[in-house]
């Protein structure tokens, strides 16, 4: 057998510095960050992006995904990138972090940007936002903006003084509703979403709750137009797990997946270099293409529509269905 | 309903990218070839005319008279108005139309549409796409072509392939010991080294360090540095846009590396034809004497890639497209298609 050529395939990561903290509100700062080497450039990116943040060092790293929340165009923001916190007592302990150890002048690692929240081109867009959901809708309105198409957000907050970036959405006018709930009540998404609008794409991100109800709602709609983002995983039973074979077809190889090791962590002993970050089925970045076989989807990124599809799979979490996947890896 | 998903779209497993965005920046001539007469190109099959004002800045029109479907670049430019020498409309570098010869009023709204265009780099790029997104998307920098201690030449022309075979071409660096022995260094006949694959949410660069060996005959004419020498080298290419490739190669001598920038400006005339605009600069003997030992090595390579993604667009126009086997040094090539997926779907203008 010959040696093929080693190939590894990452995603960038780079040092950058945190240039400045701002409360955005009660609850919510925001980090500017800036590369830390003179000389290095962040790489440029499109609304609906996010990055991961590895926080704290040795026992204690974290990994965390934040949307980039500046204006991807303003001159001003192309040398930085702007990053949204909530902080949140049941939280994994990233939050906590941001809030409670990071200064201006502290330097993170990160890695990306990716984008599985894109904003795909429309003439008409109604954009949902619960809570610290508006981070990555933020751009896609200055984007909607400059494209020339016609939108409106509807924003809802615990309460006024809690919801994150009124005084740049204030610059929209009437395009913008703000709903917090303690003088208006939740969202109306009957009203909102009762009927469907012609040639309108739905780009919602915010807690659980409202994307499950916004799903709900959109049910009705064309299929296609609902886009949302979700980070949290979907719980799994690994106790269930069976030991399927894996064919991996680029690199020639057919290997065993045992019941407590997943296609991605078998892929990394046999030195087949794969992108992943986040190894819970929330970032979307370990996404491969599906040749053969049955795929048992576990995670976030895919809908029920893709799912069903089998074109492609999580290699984090996801596993096989039948004994036998082929990939194109 | 259907939540949509724009990320890792699957691809289709049958070949080239023919499609590019029209988000984006495309090079549509040299910055030489536009001056006071009026320039016609094309880009995704649509005519793109160029001219200069009297102040010497371009502006970029559709290449079509708003009254009867003639090209404006068939006219003739007046002071800052470019004038159709069929109908005598006068256009503004604005697009509107500023007098027609048979009445005193102008029609309301006649306009045809003008695009965005920036000089960079000694090409004349124009933004296709939606206009109020192209200041928010900033050309990527290529300091190799605007700083003087560079010294570069280069050429271009049409090759009559889809633009995402010329992309294709430049992710698989791999070919080239087969396609061309005389160029390709002796480090590429050897068992390659590490691919280095390095993605972000639109851009791809890969990269590869060679251990010390022997240069190609050229390498050393052009550097001076002696034929029995082992030098180690470093590689790099860089999908920096979907009309913009950018390579390097690096010979290690104590010091500042002796560097090669190959930029390639390509711009999809139409799903089978490109522009290709390359460059080669590099940090070394700027002197003409190595400029001569260089330029027909690659020169003659590029034709050869020409010649062969030519003949790879017929055989694909002939027969369709099919699966094709793919082995682990397509990563990159993967993922630059994967962009590319994105961005068509991000795309805003139609």
């Amino acid at each position: 057998m010959t040696l093929s050529a080693e190939t590894v395939l990452h995603e960038l990561e780079m040092d950058v510095v945190v240039r400045s903290v701002r409360v955005e509100s009660d609850g919510v700062r925001s980090l500017e960050l800036a590369p830390a080497a003179a000389g290095d450039r962040l790489p440029p990116w499109t609304p609906g992006a996010h990055i991961d943040v590895l926080l704290g060092s040795g026992a204690d790293a974290l990994v965390r995904q934040y949307s980039l929340c500046g204006d991807a165009g303003e001159a001003e923001d192309r040398g930085s990138w702007r990053i949204a916190v909530l902080r949140t007592e049941d939280s994994r302990g990233g939050s906590r972090y941001v809030h409670d150890t990071l200064r201006e002048g502290d330097i993170v690692t990160v890695r990306g940007p990716r984008n599985h929240f894109a904003l795909a081109g429309s003439p008409r867009y109604l954009f949902i936002a619960g809570g610290i959901g508006i981070t990555p809708i933020l751009p896609m309105l200055a984007q909607a903006e400059a494209a020339g198409a016609d939108w409106r957000l509807v924003y809802g907050g615990r309460s006024r003084a809690a919801m994150a970036f009124t005084d740049r959405l204030a610059a929209y006018g009437g395009k913008v509703a703000l709903v917090p709930q303690d003088e208006q009540g939740p969202l109306d998404l009957d009203g909102l979403l009762g009927t469907p609008e012609p040639d309108t794409l739905v780009y919602c991100c915010g807690p659980a709750g409202l994307l499950d109800a916004v799903e709900a709602k959109c049910a009705s709609w064309p299929s296609g137009v609902l886009h949302m983002e979700r980070f949290t995983p979907i719980a799994a039973d690994d106790a269930q797990n069976l030991e399927f074979t894996v064919v991996l077809q680029r690199s020639g190889l057919t290997l065993t997946v045992p019941a407590d090791k997943s296609v991605y962590s078998v892929c990394r002993e046999n030195d087949v270099s794969v992108l992943a970050s986040c190894l819970e089925g929330i970032c979307g970045t370990c996404e491969t293409e599906v040749l053969d076989g049955e795929v048992e989807h576990r995670d976030a990124i895919l809908d029920e529509h893709e799912r069903a599809a089998n074109n492609t799979m999580m290699i984090c979490v996801s596993r096989c269905r039948g004994g036998k996947l082929t990939l194109d890896l | 309903m259907k939540p949509h998903k724009t990320g890792r779209a699957h691809a289709s497993g049958t070949g080239s990218v023919t499609r590019f965005p029209r988000d984006a920046w495309y090079a549509l001539a040299r910055a030489d070839e536009v001056g006071r007469s009026p320039a016609g190109r094309v880009v995704h099959g649509t005519g793109v005319v160029l001219y200069r004002t009297s102040a010497g800045t371009v502006a970029a029109l559709a290449d079509r008279c708003a009254h009867r479907p003639y090209p404006l670049s068939l006219g003739r430019v007046a002071g800052d108005l470019l004038i159709s020498s069929y109908s005598g409309f006068a256009y503004g570098p604005d697009g509107r139309v500023v007098s027609v010869p048979t009445q005193k009023r102008v029609p309301v709204g006649a306009a045809v549409r003008a695009y965005p265009v920036r000089e960079y780099a000694g090409l004349v790029w124009v933004w296709t796409g939606s206009p109020g997104l192209a200041s928010r998307r900033p050309l990527p920098a290529l300091p190799w072509l605007t700083e003087p201690d560079w010294t570069t030449f280069g050429a271009d022309w049409e090759t009559a392939a889809a633009g995402g075979l010329l992309q294709d071409n430049f992710a698989d660096i791999t070919h080239v010991p087969h396609l061309d022995p005389a160029l390709a260094p002796p480090v590429l006949h050897q068992v390659p080294p590490r691919l280095d694959v390095e993605v972000t949410e639109q851009q791809v660069r890969f990269r590869r360090d060679f251990p010390p060996a022997r240069l190609q005959t050229w390498q050393s004419e052009a550097t001076g540095l002696p034929p029995e020498g082992e030098y180690a080298q470093h590689e790099e290419g860089w999908f920096a846009a979907p009309g913009l490739w950018a390579d390097r190669w690096d010979v290690l001598v104590p010091g500042e590396p002796l560097t090669l920038h190959f930029t390639h400006a390509l711009t999809p005339v139409d799903e089978r034809r490109t522009r290709h605009y390359w460059a080669v600069s590099r940090n070394f003997s700027p002197k003409p004497e190595t400029t001569g030992i260089l330029r027909p090595i690659l020169d003659g390579y590029y034709r050869k890639v020409k010649d062969a993604l030519e003949v790879m667009q017929a055989l694909v126009d002939r027969e369709g497209p099919a699966p094709e086997v793919r082995v682990r040094a397509d990563a990159a090539l993967l993922e630059v298609r994967r962009v590319m997926r994105r961005l068509l779907t991000e795309d805003t203008a139609r």
